[in-house]
């Protein structure tokens, strides 16, 4: 598999004199379902925002699809990458389909219309993300989960191989947070999308991802599966909690362990 | 050729289009067109216009007035046209007039433009200073064919003007104010007709020269001014013994002018003060027996 | 609207309000101080002093509903793009300096007395576009230090420039002369004019330009209502879009505060009215808010012209009265709809 994401050397910073982003490199394959995780402020979004082209870095190269990020204009880089950040109402009342549909804005027509191929990819985008009977309702009448797979479907529906997210779930109750990771898998596995989310759910990220990428402090990094990067002591030392992790068959889970975990006496240095 | 390119197109072929067809309609400045005929259907656009026109004998033929043209009692009766400001163009028009007089204000002179622009006959005359006043009455004597009796009324008010002059002579100066507003104050200065009629009368202007003509002034310069007489004009013609006590009870603060210790602050009837018309020696001799109530005694 | 758009139905509204628009045009212009027939203008010009129902007809009522259908449009579709760009509800054409620069630079031309003239008109119109225009690019650039198109950059220079401006005309007002003044206020006051055809005839072909560009970017307009990250994420060019939406916008509003001098409340209620009954989707807003627009303020410029006859209310006056309770009324009807009233 090739790798549709290359990122070579990549520093960046907010101010001439401090590096958020300290020559990084990394690829990632398509196809494949990748986890950003790390402490606050390691700079997460801002990697993010690095590879949908919305900052452009100090030094070093991107390369979308074989091809330098700059090299492509704002349409065609939107074929590409689609990007789903944090749920966000806007002022003026869109409604639902309406919002999904503006994910097709390059494709319009001459006087700004959708086709039948428009139409379609939203309808599907739609059910895919369960968010069909919606489709009528004002943005601003749904609930925080329902807006956020309303985000997600219109990400879907630009059908891009990419798909960026900055954690997804993070407002959200468990019966939607595990929805949507299973929406995400199901794109990942049925149309072969590419998956980048950051987020701050380490068991999440175990149990649905292929591969890891763990930001720490002053750009260290780790790439690679689960359970290589989400070592104890790389988690402790990314971030600086002390963290039980068992398996349940092959399911890792991850307990941190704080001053006030419960029998934390117990568990040895064997455990963890 | 994508869909910008069309619009860029059509916009220009439609100015370009503009320009062809309307282009030769504006720069005909038509001036003052002489009449064929005499002028019977007259619209007056200002109050001191209505008042020559009165003066002249055309009163029937006056057929639109302004809203504040007010004076002989006849010109209030007329159909009005709107007001000084805001004439009606419509009601103007409706009258199919073939002489409209007037001022040289800048709003009149868009209207008289348009109407110009459309051939109708239209006179506009500037009336800011006593000499313009008496080259007016001529124009507009000319213009409707009452030469005679313009020349008459002019002489008439420039004798009863020299007549009065010779009375209050060239001594004794009264130093006047002249009050427009209180509230803020503002007074008439050097460079209008209320300082001319005021020479005339006898008086000098107790303010020195300003930039405006009607300058806001402030109370330091109303105690040092020394003035020996305040004359308000009234804008209403009622209660004008309630004015008066009014206009007492507010300057009695400035005790140290001698206009206010000699009791000598006038309220009068504004009218013929106000607006540089035909009564210009009415209100001239108004004003002479405020500043020099000896010499009218008899 | 319920249902999605469509070009159908966007064809069937537009052209429907249009027809409204004529239809309002023809009776307003049937409507004034003096009583005219239209079988009287129908008999053709005459000579001149024949057919004053003619000339009242063709030389001033026409021009004068053409002028406020001209600015009507001009104002409402720009109110409408600056609320698109900034992202507020709040803004009207005015908020960026246009308005005080306008005035500032009419009550320049009011003062230094010019007397010539440009094609006929007075040169009070065309410093007041300059100044308008001028206005706006100093907004801009103060706005582009704030950092690339940081909306609340552009806002808060707005601010700045519109109270700076509005300190300066006071200023220069209390200096004026009496008459100069007078008019200048007439001025800011927003009135019609009666204007000759050729400034009507290229006014209305840079308005509808103006409005059609801007609807060819609509779509954009749309993905820039969930802001500029989002907007960039589905394909809209960021820079290009802003540039030429403010740009079209600031040129029609300059172009109407030329001719009709500062008519409020159009530019801010009119997107809002029609956001209310037909959606937030800018392909249909913009076209049905222009032609409201001019509807707005055609029946606004009447009022003002026979109310208090025969003086004439400026019609800023009447589309403040008129304005605030219909759009009230529209408000409570239609709250359901409106998702930030929640």
């Amino acid at each position: 598999m090739s790798a549709i994401i290359e990122v070579k050397n990549l520093s960046f910073g907010y101010t001439p004199q401090n590096t958020i982003l300290k020559d990084i490199s990394f690829e990632i394959k398509a196809g494949t379902f990748l986890a950003i995780a790390g402490p606050n402020g390691a700079g997460k979004s801002t990697l993010l925002n690095l590879l949908c082209g919305a900052l452009k870095p100090k030094s070093g190269t991107i390369k979308i699809d074989a091809a330098p990020i700059e090299s492509y204009k704002s349409e065609a880089l939107a074929g590409k990458v689609a990007v789903v950040r944090q749920e966000f109402v806007p002022v003026f009342g869109f409604s639902v389909i309406e919002t999904v549909l503006m994910a097709r804005t390059p494709y319009f027509g001459t006087f700004g219309f959708e086709n039948k191929t428009d139409k379609q990819i939203v309808t599907e985008a739609l059910e895919a993300t369960d968010t069909a009977q919606f489709a009528l309702r004002p943005l601003g009448s749904l609930s925080g989960g329902e807006r956020q797979r309303v985000f997600i479907a219109r990400a879907l529906a630009a059908n891009s191989p990419v798909l960026l997210l900055d954690e997804p779930t993070s407002f959200l109750d468990l019966k939607h947070q595990v929805g949507i990771y299973d929406l995400l898998k199901n794109a990942q596995l049925e149309k072969g999308k590419t998956i980048v989310a950051i987020t701050h759910d380490i068991n999440m990220a175990a149990q649905y991802c292929d591969e890891i990428l763990l930001l720490g402090a002053n750009s260290s990094y780790h790439i690679g599966q689960a359970k290589d990067v989400f070592s104890p002591e790389q988690i402790e030392k990314v971030f600086g909690v002390r963290t039980f992790v068992g398996s349940l068959g092959r399911e890792k889970f991850f307990i941190p362990l704080g001053k006030f975990a419960k029998d934390s006496g117990q568990i040895t240095d064997k455990h963890i | 050729m994508n869909k910008w390119w069309w619009l860029l197109l059509i916009i220009t072929c439609w100015t370009a289009a503009g320009l062809a067809i309307f282009d030769r309609r504006q720069t005909q400045d038509c001036g003052d067109t002489p009449l064929a005929t005499r002028a019977d259907r007259i619209v007056s656009l200002a109050p001191n216009l209505t008042e020559i026109l009165f003066a002249l004998g055309l009163e029937k033929e006056i057929v639109r007035v302004t809203l504040d043209s007010d004076y002989p009692p006849a010109a209030a009766k007329k159909p009005k046209a709107g007001t000084f400001w805001q004439p009606n163009i419509e009601a103007i028009i409706a009258t199919r007039p073939n002489l409209i007089v007037t001022l040289a204000f800048e709003q009149q002179k868009n209207l008289a433009e348009r109407l110009k622009r459309i051939n109708y006959n239209c006179l506009t005359v500037n009336i800011e200073k006593v000499n313009d006043l008496f080259e007016a009455i001529e124009t507009i004597g000319e213009a409707t064919g009452n030469k005679l009796e313009a020349n008459e009324l002019v002489t008439n008010i420039r004798d009863n003007l020299d007549k009065l002059s010779a009375l209050v002579g060239t001594e004794d100066k009264v130093r006047v104010l002249w009050v427009v507003q209180r509230e803020p104050l503002r007074v008439a200065g050097h460079n209008t007709f209320i300082n001319e009629m005021l020479e005339l009368a006898g008086g000098e202007n107790a303010i020195g020269p300003t930039l405006h003509k009607y300058p806001p002034i402030g109370a330091e310069q109303v105690i040092v001014c020394g003035a020996d007489v305040i004359i308000e004009p009234s804008m209403q013609q009622k209660d004008l013994k309630e004015q008066q006590k009014n206009a007492n009870q507010y300057w009695n603060k400035f005790e140290n002018l001698p206009a206010v210790a000699n009791e000598r602050v006038y309220v009068i009837p504004g009218d013929t003060v106000s607006r540089l018309g035909p009564r210009l020696y009415e209100g001239t001799e108004t004003i002479a027996r405020c500043l020099r109530p000896e010499l009218f005694e008899n | 609207m319920k249902e999605l758009l469509t070009p159908k139905k966007l064809i069937f509204r537009v052209v429907s309000a249009l027809l409204v628009l004529v239809a309002v045009m023809l009776v307003c212009s049937l409507i004034g101080t003096e009583s005219i027939s239209l079988k009287a203008v129908f008999n053709g010009p005459g000579t001149q002093t024949a057919n004053p129902d003619y000339q009242i007809f063709v030389e001033f009522r026409l021009p004068r509903i053409i002028l406020a259908c001209l600015v009507g449009a001009a104002l409402a579709c720009s109110g409408v793009v600056f609320q698109a760009l900034l992202r507020n509800p709040l803004a009207d054409p005015y908020i960026l300096g246009i308005s005080s620069g306008a005035g500032l630079g009419a009550i320049i031309a009011v003062i230094c007395g010019f007397n010539w003239t440009v094609w006929g008109r007075s040169p009070i119109a065309v410093f007041a576009f300059a100044g308008a225009l001028g206005t706006v690019w100093l907004v801009w650039f103060i706005g582009r230090m704030a950092g690339r198109f940081h909306v609340t950059g552009l806002l808060l220079a707005g601010v700045v420039v519109n109270a700076f401006f509005s300190a300066v005309i006071m200023f220069l007002t209390s200096i004026a002369k009496s008459q100069q003044v007078y008019s200048t206020i007439f001025w800011l006051m927003g009135n019609m004019t009666e204007e000759d055809f050729l400034v009507l005839w290229i006014g209305s072909g840079c308005v509808i330009g103006g409005i059609i560009a801007l609807f060819y970017i609509s779509p954009q307009l749309n993905a820039l209502s969930f802001g500029e990250e989002d907007a960039r994420s589905m394909g809209v060019n960021i820079a290009g879009t802003q540039i030429i939406a403010f740009a079209i916008a600031a040129a029609i509003t300059a172009v109407a505060v030329s001719l009709s001098g500062l008519i409020g409340f159009v530019g801010l209620l009119v997107p809002h009215a029609v956001r209310l009954v037909f959606g937030p989707d800018h392909r249909q807003l913009l076209p049905l808010s222009g032609i409201v627009g001019a509807i707005f303020l055609v029946i606004a410029d009447t009022l003002a012209r026979i109310i208090i006859a025969p003086a004439q209310l400026p019609v800023g006056v009447v589309t403040a009265i008129l304005g605030g309770p219909f759009f009230l009324v529209l408000l409570v009807k239609y709250s359901r709809k409106v998702s930030w009233l929640k």
